[in-house]
């Protein structure tokens, strides 16, 4: 049954998430929320293909910025929290930028070092380099 | 396995010309020095001693000890002298008790604990200076 939703919100994109929805709010049944949860991850999917950064990644970046910076366990690490709002200078952005060269086995070069500002940048370009290494 | 990084013997540069290019030849700096990490650890056997993250942090709080430092001159003299070390650590020039006592455990050396003039009290200058104020 969830299958079958997804594929069906692949094909007729707008009409059939109205009618989702609209179908969700109207009969809680037991397997409804499952394939609500399926349509908000689909189509979260389909938005981030230009972004092409995986969650483990994100998620291991924030481990990372939350040590570098001595964050409390409770601040939110959002993907689009830039670092000078959670309280780093620049020398700072540099190490967090030297601590994922370390972690991830990568070399960033100064220009794209310079462009990142925010965790999300961060695992972009992190990708970006982890694709293009196999190739060199 | 990223490009094993070794660190080119440049001679003296010229001064920087502003405070933005003294910044980046800071960071230059700092980027060497964390890259040449994988080697000093190798070289002194610090595996189970310290995490690089560690010695990351030894360094970045050094640089920030001089953060309050203007003038562009002197901050070439610092990264000089902060070059300096960072040859003589990759070169095997010194010995593990060094690395540990300096950069592992506790504050170094005592020469380098205090920091360059701060202005912060006239009480601790003068105390400094003489018995008699």
């Amino acid at each position: 049954m969830a299958s079958l939703s997804t594929s069906s919100l692949s094909f007729k994109a707008p009409s059939v998430q109205s009618t989702r929805t609209s179908q969700v709010l109207r009969k809680p049944l037991s397997f409804q929320p499952i394939s609500f949860g399926r349509f908000q991850s689909s189509k979260n999917l389909r938005l981030q293909i230009s972004c092409a950064a995986k969650p483990e990644t994100v998620q291991k970046v924030s481990d990372i910025v939350r040590e570098q910076l001595a964050l409390s366990a409770d601040t939110a690490l959002t993907a689009e929290s830039k670092f000078s709002a959670l309280g780093a200078d620049s020398l700072d952005t540099v190490e967090i930028v030297m601590a994922l060269e370390e972690k991830f086995n990568i070399s960033v070069e100064e220009a794209d070092a310079q462009n990142i500002t925010t965790i999300q940048e961060a695992a972009d370009l992190i990708e970006d380099l982890a694709q293009k290494k196999p190739a060199a | 396995m990223a490009a094993p990084f070794t660190l080119r013997k440049i001679g003296v540069p010229p001064n920087s010309a502003n405070l933005t290019e003294a910044r980046r030849r800071v960071f230059d700096f700092f980027r060497a020095a964390c890259r040449s990490l994988p080697t000093v650890m190798d070289i002194y056997n610090l595996q189970d001693v310290v995490a690089p993250s560690q010695l990351r942090f030894a360094i970045s709080a050094q640089i920030r000890n001089n953060a309050h430092v203007t003038d562009p001159k002197v901050i070439d003299l610092l990264l000089f002298k902060g070059m300096e070390e960072l040859t003589d650590i990759v070169d095997h020039a010194k010995q593990r008790h060094h690395i540990i006592g300096q950069y592992v455990v506790g504050e170094g050396l005592v020469q380098n604990t205090g920091s360059k003039d701060r202005g912060k009290s006239d009480f601790l200058k003068n105390f400094y200076t003489s018995n008699y104020f």
